[in-house]
């Protein structure tokens, strides 16, 4: 390849998102008025080029390239309005010139992004200079930036870069060079081959370009500008490009392109990567100044004044000023032309919050990120998820903003409902932009408990809070679901659909049909309930049946919000298979009742489940599970937990009296040969009701006789199991539990004691009393 | 060496600030002794000699902290230096002074006992009922002499005194005068003029700044150091000086010092430095300056009662009395500090275990 015509092409290095690089880049484009303007960035994203220039886009947007086939995979090249590559389309567009990206194509991007994973730890990694598309690679060891900096006495390199490139004003040529010098320092201390074979595959379609090629008609090479990142500038410059280096691009994956509204946060976060902003609202600012970074300054200080006030604090306007002139003073100390975000803050701190950083870190800062969301002009293909999320989000009046705003709704109303589904059908299809925050937000986050988003308690709901924040990723997430489904719907059918075949239990197939209700998509819902049928009559797990008929007990009583919606229809189906599917569970219930500690681990929770339902549920019979229960009681083949669990249960219900339940403990206890078992047996009693066992005389008499009997060495063995049933128990139980406990023993004075602490109010005999407790606590201990 | 058990910044380091001001070719703000960068490098220190003189660093911590003092200072702003007790608010600001006015020593201590006479003037009484209120009877304050002469006055541990002897401040900073009726005239602050106050963070809201005199303030807030190396190379340094100043001979070796700044460390912060362990932290100060004053105080033990060498048995001895000033239960941290932590480190540790024990079990 002949050097030649490259080095007659303009070059014009530029950092992204930089207010300088973009007024610099301007005024060169306005001196040398090409006839070409070349752009770093995916060159099958050309014809996104009228798109990204059009009066209706607003940034920050960005290039999504995203993998049509195979694992779904995708980068992003973002733009700010100081980004140099977008005013450089803007400028071509005005100027009506050709503007051409000429990097890589977004398939190589993509499938280097993948092999750079699968070598992680290699030298792979990309350096700071180097836009955000590589979202998952490694920092780099050593830091040529950061040893610049330090060595100018700055704490890091963007301050470096602000004060060396961004403040001081340059013309274009000086700004050229100053940055091309700095470029070469840096690319010397850090090749990277990926690097370099960009650089390789940019000098070609440059070539290719000035010869005629990629559509364009022959162009004198000086009539071209390329705008492209520092480092790769740099190696153009110094001819440092190796053609054989094409060779080492990866294979290109299959991939489309498409422009996606991009924000101001996500921008500030990907500042780790090198390509984003510290706080991309001052460059903003900056950049509607004309550079003027003291008038950014003045500005980011006045908002951040307001903000204070608008919160209850004193900002004055004199402190404002002060601020603004420390500031100033600041960067003259620090021999800076004009002050940057560090003065910013540093100043903010010292004189509008008095010394103290908290404000800034809390709130003041965030203004500085932004919350700018870009505008996509509307002809560009949205696709037709895209298409119905803003339209469902306009017509609901959701948040657009990237900003966490809460979202309320009462589920009396029709309208509300709608909302409802439209929130949980992008929950379930994995769109992220709504978090369940329960039904009271305020609530649920101070008590730190949010119940499950779907789910049994998701349908008797009357009120629903949201956290819903539009980022980016929702719309990635959008354009890469599309392989799913051209609407909402279909999206959330197929999910559900996926998961009902990955179902290998009733639950999950109870739990696929409830998800179907919620986000009403009656085929998957109707599939479910299939399911829900054909496992129900293999299954042979007692806690996943159970769950099931909790599921399907709760659609059967409640119904759900989504009635009107669903159409009902399904009711009698529905209701005859939450009978089945009782009456299955009952039927496993002994088989699923034996087997050692591990087997039955979930029984007690599916037994309780299951109660629960017998009792409310009329739908189902509920004589069946008493008979069945009962059973389980005296049975003495099941493991004795279980037996324990139904034991409780039944005496909850009254359906066994307290004298029988003595009769029950006591024989379970009897049973000297086998202690094991009887403590695993309180142990489920103890689980459901403790209070019963230690109120009744009778059964703690019969329990500290068979403590005592207890052989030393099973004791021994039993006694990590009756810390456990006894440790369960509460403080009002205990208290009671003792107080039996001493009346049987007859231990005197003390029982008195235990005594006056049930009836007595007078603090001082309590607290007096409570000593002796406390020792015969020890006692207890000792026993124990 | 002179008599004077310690000479003010402006005076011991003279030198330097000679050096400096022969050097110093930026601006310097009227009545300002070395332009601000000067000031900066003196603080900081320079890596390099400055006319043949070294500038030692006399503040080792975020520099940006104190360029924003500076900074501060250049303009009629005056400066709040706020912190934890022992975080050296007191040593930068004398250093500050001595830089910029060439005179540390115009203080007012502020204490429950500060009245206005102490901010303005008050007078020679046995003058005043003999001729009655004239020039010479009137006695002006340390800040009323640095606004005459156009120095920087100083105002140690402000929240010390109450609020309404505070206000006193306000329109002294605002402007720029006080007025003397008794004398029919105004006293007018010269260029030059400026105030650094220091507060206590632990006396935050015992006498509370009005919100009209924090305005005339800017806050700079010092940070306990929470580096290692860099709490050690502090409290080497300036252990240092003391005992020159005090002609005290026994150095300590660097292995005490970063025992006794990692102990400082992990009873301060309640943690150990591998995050292994917890700690009580003792409600006593266990700032740097008290790092540095136990290290001296080991030092001086053993130069008088021990055998020449610094030790961990002088240590133990002098952290004993320092952490006990406020309360038994912090006997109670140390010795479970010392028995949980100490005692599974080598090295000096050892040594230090089995001295702290002995002496905590005596005490």
């Amino acid at each position: 390849m002949s050097g030649s015509s490259l080095a007659r092409v303009h070059l014009f290095p530029v950092r992204h998102h930089s207010p300088r690089s973009t007024a610099m880049l301007r005024a060169f484009l306005e001196r040398v008025r090409p006839k070409v303007v070349l752009v770093e960035g995916p060159c099958d994203a050309d014809p996104l080029v009228d798109v990204l220039v059009d009066a209706k886009t607003e940034p920050p947007i960005a290039i999504l390239g995203y993998a049509t086939e195979g694992e779904p995979r995708s980068a992003l090249w973002p733009f700010a309005a100081y980004s140099p590559e977008w005013q450089a389309l803007r400028w071509a567009a005005e100027h009506e010139v050709t503007a051409r990206f000429i990097d890589v194509p977004v398939g190589v991007s993509l499938a280097h992004d993948r092999a750079s994973e699968e070598h992680e730890g290699e030298p792979y990694e990309d350096e700071g200079e180097e836009r955000g598309e590589h979202e998952a690679r490694a920092e780099p060891r050593f830091d040529p930036h950061q040893a610049a900096a330090e060595a100018r006495g700055l704490r890091g390199f963007e301050e470096l870069w602000e004060a060396c490139f961004e403040a001081p004003a340059y013309e274009p040529q000086q700004f050229r060079e100053a940055l091309l010098a700095h470029a070469a320092l840096v690319r010397e201390a850090h090749p990277v081959r990926w690097h370099r074979a960009r650089d390789a595959f940019m000098a070609a379609r440059i070539e290719a370009i000035v010869a005629g090629g990629e559509g364009v008609d022959g162009v004198d090479p000086e009539r071209i500008v390329a705008v492209v990142g520092a480092a790769h500038a740099a190696a153009f410059v110094a001819g440092d490009v190796d053609p054989a280096l094409l060779s080492t691009l990866p294979e290109a994956r299959p991939a489309a392109t498409t422009v996606i509204p991009y924000s101001f946060p996500r921008l500030a976060a990907q500042l780790g990567y090198g390509a984003g902003n510290r706080a991309p609202q001052y460059y903003q600012l900056a950049h509607e100044a004309g550079c003027d970074f003291r008038q950014a300054t003045l500005r980011a200080l006045l908002g951040f004044g307001a903000e204070l006030r608008s919160r209850g604090f004193a900002a004055s306007m004199a402190d404002t000023i002060e601020a603004y002139r420390l500031a100033r003073a600041l960067a003259d100390l620090r021999d800076k032309p004009e002050p940057g975000l560090d003065e910013v803050r540093e100043a903010c701190i010292a004189t509008l919050c008095h010394g103290d950083a908290g404000p800034v870190d809390a709130f003041l800062w965030r203004g500085m990120l932004g919350h700018r969301v870009g505008r996509v002009a509307e002809r560009i293909g949205k696709n037709s998820l895209q298409e119905e999320f803003w339209r469902e989000v306009d017509e609901r009046a959701l948040p657009r903003d990237d900003e966490p705003t809460e979202v309320a709704l009462l589920l009396r109303e029709p309208r509300a409902v709608e909302t409802s589904v439209f929130l949980h059908r992008l929950r379930v299809a994995g769109v992220p932009y709504a978090s369940y925050q329960g039904t009271y937000k305020d609530r649920a986050v101070r008590r730190g408990e949010v119940d499950e988003a779907g789910g049994v308690d998701a349908l008797g709901r009357m009120r629903e809070s949201w956290m819903a924040q539009w980022t980016p990723s929702t719309d990635i997430a959008l354009v890469e679901r599309i392989a799913l489904g051209s609407t909402l719907q279909q999206v959330t059918d197929q999910v559900l659909g996926q998961r009902l075949e990955e179902a290998t239990g009733t639950a999950d197939a109870a739990s696929v049909l409830l998800e179907a209700v919620v986000t009403v998509c009656p085929r998957p819902a109707a599939d479910a309930m299939r399911a829900c049928d054909r496992l129900a009559a293999t299954d042979d797990d007692l806690p996943s049946l159970a769950r099931a008929c909790m599921s399907l007990s709760g659609l059967v009583s409640y119904g759900s919000s989504r009635d009107v919606l669903m159409g009902g229809g399904s009711k009698a189906t529905l209701d005859a298979l939450c009978r089945k599917t009782f009456d299955r569970a009952v039927l496993r219930l002994r088989p699923a009742c034996t087997g050692d500690d591990d087997a039955v681990a979930e029984i007690p929770r599916a037994l309780q489940t299951l109660h629960d339902v017998a009792l409310s549920q009329p739908g189902v019979d509920r004589d069946v599970w008493l008979r069945a229960a009962a059973e389980l009681v005296e049975d003495y083949s099941i493991h004795p937990r279980a037996a324990g669990v139904a034991t409780a249960l039944l005496y909850l219900a009254r359906h066994v009296s307290e004298d029988d339940v003595a009769i029950y403990v006591g024989q379970r206890l009897s049973d000297t040969l086998h202690p094991q078992a009887g403590a695993a047996y309180l142990e489920g009693f103890l689980q459901i009701n403790a209070m019963v066992l230690v109120k009744n005389r009778a059964i703690v008499e019969t329990l500290d006789a068979w403590v005592c009997e207890v052989e030393p060495e099973t004791f021994r063995n039993i006694l990590p199991l009756l810390r456990r049933v006894f440790g369960a128990l509460g403080p009002t139980e205990r208290r009671t539990f003792l107080e039996n406990l001493i009346n049987a023993r007859g231990l005197g004075d003390r029982a008195a004691a235990a005594a006056t602490v049930i009836t007595t109010t007078d603090e001082a005999v309590l607290a007096e009393v409570s000593d002796d407790l406390d020792l015969a606590l020890d006692d207890l201990d000792d026993l124990l | 060496m002179s008599a004077v058990i310690r000479l003010p910044a402006e005076q011991k380091y003279e030198a330097e600030l000679a050096a400096l001001a022969r050097k110093d070719e930026g601006s310097r703000p009227p009545g300002w002794r070395l332009s601000p960068r000067a000031v900066a490098t003196y603080i900081l220190g320079a890596g390099k000699p400055v006319d043949g003189v070294a500038i030692t660093p006399k503040f080792i911590g975020d520099a940006s902290l104190v360029e924003v003092a500076i900074a501060t200072l250049v303009s009629d702003r005056a400066l709040m230096l706020v912190g934890e007790p022992g975080t050296a608010k007191s040593w930068l600001s004398e250093h500050l002074c001595a830089a910029i006015s060439g005179d540390s020593s115009l203080i007012v201590q502020g204490t429950a006992g500060t009245s206005e006479d102490h901010i303005k003037y008050s007078w020679n009484y046995a003058l005043l009922l003999a001729e009655g209120p004239t020039e010479k009877a009137l006695v002006p304050s340390p800040i009323l002499r640095a606004m005459e002469a156009g120095k920087f006055a100083r105002f140690e541990e402000i929240t010390r005194t109450p609020a309404e002897i505070q206000d006193a401040l306000i329109s002294l900073l605002s402007e720029k005068q006080v007025a003397v009726p008794e004398l029919a005239r105004i006293a007018a602050a010269q260029r030059g003029f400026n105030l650094i106050a220091t507060a206590n963070t632990r006396d935050r809201g015992v006498n509370e700044m009005s919100a009209a005199l924090k305005r005339r303030f800017n806050f700079v807030t010092i940070p306990v150091v929470s580096d290692l190396r860099q709490e050690i190379e502090i409290v080497t340094k300036r252990e240092a000086e003391l005992r020159s100043d005090y002609q005290v001979e026994p150095t300590p070796p660097a292995e005490l010092v970063a025992m006794l700044v990692t102990m400082f460390q992990e009873l301060r912060a309640g943690v150990t430095k591998d995050r292994k362990t917890k700690v009580n932290p003792p409600s006593s100060v266990m700032s740097t300056a008290e790092a540095i004053s136990v290290l001296f105080n080991s030092a001086i033990l053993a130069q008088h009662f021990g055998d020449g060498a610094v030790g961990p048995k002088e240590l133990a001895r002098s952290l004993v009395g320092a952490v006990a000033k406020e309360s038994a239960e912090d006997l109670k941290s140390l010795r479970e500090y010392n028995e949980t932590v100490a005692k599974g480190r080598d090295g000096l540790w050892k040594t230090f275990h089995a001295e702290a024990r002995r002496i905590l079990k005596a005490s």
